[in-house]
């Protein structure tokens, strides 16, 4: 009886605490969802609810959004771009964060911090600088790629790892570090090689560090919005985060409408599969290295 | 163990020389040094010379002019009053995150029924691509159509004519945007949090429940020591991105609301100054002084983190 | 946007061949321009439906009228292309990303051929080249440029054009005829504004004139500083906000705000006037005809309600900016420069389509293009109630418009001075009692005198 008393305390409490916190990080997300399929005219109408629908829900906006705008190529370019720059990120920053984390001691320790401290410099302070790097880039190798570079989303997959490189660098390096060197000397007295001690055994256990760094990666790159517009011009090249803002907003009028659907789509999907994985890293943290 | 190395059979001599520990660890770091200086050090030497000069418009060279653009910022009083807005968006925000993290991740440790969706409309707010939800939040905060006036306004609390306007008023202007990058970061701290947590070893939960250690004291003297690592590792993230990323301010407020411009923070001043108005070297110089700021801050807490790890 | 048929959605296809197609432009260049700029391609569409050998990048403002950029794009632009063998792009974008967009491309060497903005970018003057071959090919066709543009695109001082403008937005006042029906005066003057203020906020209808960090609002300020004789700067491009008549100007719309308007005019966005007029709850903007076509095309109840006059009088004169001037540059390393002048030329002689496609949002700089008993006709035509009530348009645009930067030119220091956003903050400071008027118009004179100084150093004014 007592313990039963005691499990609804802690679970009362739990709502208690969560409850509230989760209505208010979510309510901007019920406001778009009744904004994205009210009629134009209910919502500029001050007289009527902005919590429900006055004259019934419409498709029209997200008709307007798939007809009459690039929506669906954003999208697609924007997880081409997130895709490729967390591989790259992985390729670059896990075999990084290790060698940081086992094999250089006090240098490493240096080196190290001298990564994350390239997180510190803003994108506003590289941007035109970086614009400049890229079209050299474009002049030399559009030639021999028949291809521009610039203006085209690789010019983002080329930058975009200049700020989730670092971060993910420093992660794993962190992460590497929490894994009992035991393991891999073990490894190393039965013979096998350091690069195979590497992939076949330290690898994956890293899944949770890797798939930390897989998500915050992705969602790094699909929030940038400064180089996305500065190194992008044409609408069919855009990606989320410009396309909507540029596209949508036409000279004095956003489309409201429009926007709110634009929003949704990306946000749902990505929220259910961070959620998803949320698990797995966290049973990650509890099992595996944590015996 | 480099005797066991040296005994192994000669065969494969390239995988031999991997075996030496610095050379492993320099073939598997330089991909990413060597991207890094090219795409981040290349630029970055480039915006520092940039600042020494008073390059203008869009060209990437100027006359030299020393410390001329340092000085001119440093005594300008918009530049100070963008260096203390900085510092309170970034404190404030990140004490909030702190907590609110904090809370949710302790709350969020145990099954609960819902908890998985309570969880995902948690993490809403970073999955959302960041300028979409934050035009989500301008309609939100618009000064004739806010669902927030509209509220209060037929609960009788405010007037109708001249509601809270939340982005043309200074001081709520200085507290929506704090209170919406809050709402951003919110999540990612908390998972951060979540994961410092589980990794507390069971050994230590049944040892302080052995101890009779519960509730505040096993927090006080458990918990937080163990969790001190990662919330400093977390607060550091926090910190450094809230006071270069300038998305949140120049979307809601661009700066605003005039006269007092009680938003404008160091990032935006610097994009107003060097690409708005031209004065390209002058914003190199703003942008640069969040730098060694940064640094000093980052170093520090670095430090704090490893002395409070607990081994 | 790119039309469904544009070549450049199949994309590696198309950049491959835009490739070799540049190879070919560069030849055909040379050959134009050697030829002597004054050959207008006209004729029947001789390259159409085959692929076309020139490039010509475009970049623009996503015009408030989708019809606007339909036209640009699907109707214009192809055409032109057609007839000149040359692929056409335009790229459209939110107007205020412009400035950082023109940055980058002026600082890589390397962007689109024809660069706008919505109003013309002096301090890229290095930069660009100088426009007056469009400027005389266009006057040789339809007559004199207009004064308004030739003050916005010409730097005195070093006798370059620096832009090429073509059209810009002339901007009335906007109100609820019902309304102020209601307290029984009309906005004819600013003394009126000021009478009817206060009894338009007491029955809940405030009015709107933005002191905000944006463009409206610095359209509005200072052209209704100019209504008190009180400039910026004179003729000879010294600056003159320091006066009595800036003063008063500064007092009196103090005035207005504390008795008729509300707090939200500072946290302004371009878009929050009209949606103060869109939500029923505003009397009076300043602002260009979006902010009654919009309602037009929503079919809200009080469309018919919205009248539009000249700005109110002011103790000196009546006298208004334009709301936006839309200006291309080009740049000195523009891939296709000779195309980019003949487009702009044959876009400005042949104005009527742009006009009618923008339902009257953008006139011509050259009033020969389209004179304005044409536009009063076609403005007498339109239905929308009450009739013809644009028309008043063409009698804004001659006598009431004049350039940012009257009496002088729109010069890079005025330029800054508007870019910063440095007079709705003066007036803000003394409408919000932080400063008084006599303080804030010297605060002002103290930083405008110091971008006036950069700007005489380097040579440009």
């Amino acid at each position: 009886m007592d313990a039963m008393l005691r499990g609804f305390r802690e679970r009362g409490l739990s709502y208690l605490i969560v409850g509230p916190f989760a209505i208010v990080l979510a309510f901007p997300f019920y406001v778009m969802v009744i904004t994205a399929f009210k009629q134009q005219r209910d919502f500029y109408d001050l007289s009527h609810s902005p919590y429900w629908f006055h004259k019934g829900p419409t498709l029209s906006n997200a008709r307007f959004l798939f007809n009459e705008t690039q929506y669906t190529t954003w999208l697609r370019n924007t997880v081409i771009v997130g895709v490729v720059v967390v591989l790259i990120t992985l390729v670059l920053a896990v075999p990084a964060g290790y060698a940081l984390a086992r094999l250089s001691g006090k240098l490493g320790q240096s080196v190290g911090v001298g990564i994350f401290l390239t997180y510190l410099v803003p994108p506003t302070l590289l941007f035109l600088p970086l614009f400049s790097v890229i079209t050299q880039l474009d002049r030399q190798t559009s030639r021999f790629l028949h291809f521009h570079v610039r203006g085209s989303i690789w010019s983002l997959v080329l930058v975009y790892p200049s700020f989730t490189v670092p971060f993910a660098t420093w992660l794993l390096m962190g992460f590497f570090k929490t894994i009992p060197r035991e393991l891999e000397d073990a490894a190393l007295i039965d013979g096998a090689s350091r690069l195979g001690t590497l992939v076949r055994i330290v690898f994956p256990i890293s899944v949770p560090g890797i798939l930390t760094v897989v998500i915050f990666s992705f969602s790094l790159v699909v929030n940038e919005f400064v180089y996305a517009f500065t190194f992008i011009s044409a609408s069919t090249h855009r990606t989320l985060s410009t396309g909507v803002y540029t596209d949508l907003i036409r000279g004095d009028l956003p489309q409201w409408g429009a926007i709110m659907v634009a929003s949704l789509i990306p946000s749902i999907p990505l929220a259910l599969l961070y959620n998803t994985f949320l698990d797995r890293f966290i049973a990650g943290f509890t099992g595996g290295a944590f015996r | 163990m480099e005797a066991l190395a040296a005994s192994r059979p000669r065969g494969r001599r390239w995988t031999n020389v991997l075996e030496r520990p610095s050379v492993l660890a320099s073939v598997l770091i330089s991909p990413a040094v060597v991207f890094i200086l090219a795409l981040v050090g290349g630029p970055l030497a480039l915006a520092i010379y940039l600042s020494f000069t008073n390059a203008i418009g869009g060209s990437l060279h100027g006359k030299w002019i020393g410390l001329g653009n340092f000085r001119h910022e440093w005594t300008n009083p918009a530049f100070q009053d963008a260096v203390w807005h900085t510092f309170l968006f970034t404190v404030i925000s990140q004490a909030i995150v702190l907590v609110v993290a904090g809370l949710l991740a302790h709350a969020l440790l145990k099954q609960f029924p819902g908890k998985w969706l309570l969880r995902f409309l948690i993490l809403l707010p970073w999955a959302a691509p960041l300028p979409l939800s934050l035009m989500g939040w301008t309609w939100i905060f618009d000064t004739t159509y806010s669902i927030i006036n509209w509220t209060l306004q037929h609960l009788h609390l405010v007037s109708t004519v001249s509601p809270p306007q939340w982005l043309a008023q200074p001081r709520l202007a200085m507290g929506s945007v704090i209170a919406v990058h809050a709402w951003r970061i919110i999540p990612f701290a908390t998972v951060i949090f979540l994961a410092g947590l589980a990794s507390i070893p069971k050994e230590v939960d049944d040892a302080a429940a052995i101890d009779g250690a519960t509730g505040l004291r096993k927090f006080w003297s458990v918990s937080l020591p163990l969790q001190l690592p990662i919330a400093t590792v977390a607060l550091l993230f926090g910190i450094v991105f809230t006071a270069t990323d300038m998305a949140v301010v120049y979307i809601l407020t661009n700066g605003g609301p005039p006269p007092s411009d009680a938003t404008e923070m160091v990032t935006t001043w610097a994009y107003k100054t060097g690409i708005e108005s031209g004065s390209l070297g002058a914003g190199a110089a703003i942008s640069l002084f969040l730098l060694p700021v940064l640094a000093v801050v980052a170093i520090g807490m670095l430090i704090f983190a490893r002395r409070a790890e607990v081994t | 946007m790119a039309s469904s048929d544009d070549p450049s959605r199949r994309e590696g296809r198309y950049d491959r061949r835009e490739l070799i197609r540049r190879a070919g432009a560069a030849g055909i260049s040379i050959g134009v321009a050697g030829s002597g700029f004054g050959q207008a391609f006209y004729g029947p569409l001789r390259f159409k439906g085959r692929w076309l050998k020139g490039d010509l990048t475009i970049i623009q403002w996503a015009h408030f009228v989708p019809a606007y950029d339909k036209w640009f794009t699907d109707v214009w632009s192809k055409n032109w292309g057609q007839k000149n063998d040359v692929q056409v792009k335009v790229d459209l974008i939110l107007n205020t990303l412009l400035p950082a967009r023109a940055a980058a491309e002026a600082a890589s060497g390397s962007g689109h051929d024809l660069f706008f903005n919505l109003s013309p970018q002096a301090q890229f003057e290095d930069q660009v080249i100088n426009h007056v071959e469009i400027v005389q090919e266009v006057q040789h066709k339809v007559g004199k440029i207009g004064r308004l543009a030739k003050r916005a695109t010409y730097n005195p001082k070093t006798k370059k054009w620096f832009a090429f403008s073509d059209n810009y937005v002339p901007d009335p006042v906007v109100w609820r005829h019902d309304y102020w029906n209601g307290v029984g005066i009309a906005p004819s003057t600013w003394d009126n504004v000021r009478k009817a203020a206060p009894k338009l906020k007491a029955a809940g209808h405030p009015i709107g004139i933005g002191q905000s960090a944006e463009l409206d609002s610095n359209m509005a300020l200072i052209a209704f500083m100019m209504c008190f004789g009180a400039y910026v700067q004179d003729a000879k491009h010294r600056v003159t906000i320091k006066s009595k008549h800036t003063i008063e100007a500064v007092k009196f719309m103090a005035d207005i705000f504390q008795s008729g308007e509300t707090d939200e005019i500072f946290g302004w966005t371009p878009a929050s006037n009209n949606n103060f007029i869109y939500s029923g709850k505003g009397s009076m903007i300043l602002n260009a005809i979006s902010a009654t076509r919009t309602p037009e095309d929503l079919g809200l109840p009080f469309a018919d309600q919205l009248y539009i006059y000249p700005i109110p009088k002011g103790p000196v004169r009546r006298l208004g900016l334009e709301h936006v001037m839309g200006s291309y540059s080009i740049w000195k390393f523009a891939q296709n420069i000779a195309a980019a002048k003949q487009f702009m030329a044959d876009l400005e002689i042949n104005y009527k389509d742009a006009f009618v496609a923008s339902k009257f949002y953008n006139f011509p700089t050259f009033p020969g293009a389209l004179p304005y008993k044409k536009i009063q006709k076609l403005a007498a035509a339109d239905t929308h109630k009450p009739r013809g009530k644009y028309q008043i348009l063409t009698t804004i645009a001659q006598k009431y418009t004049v350039n940012p930067g009257y009496p002088g030119y729109t010069n890079a220091a005025f330029s800054e001075v508007f870019g910063k956003f440095l007079i709705p903050k003066m007036f803000a400071q003394v409408s919000q009692g932080k400063l008084s008027a006599a303080d804030a118009v010297s605060a002002a004179d103290h930083d405008f005198k110091d971008i006036y100084t950069k700007w005489r150093k380097l040579g440009k004014i």
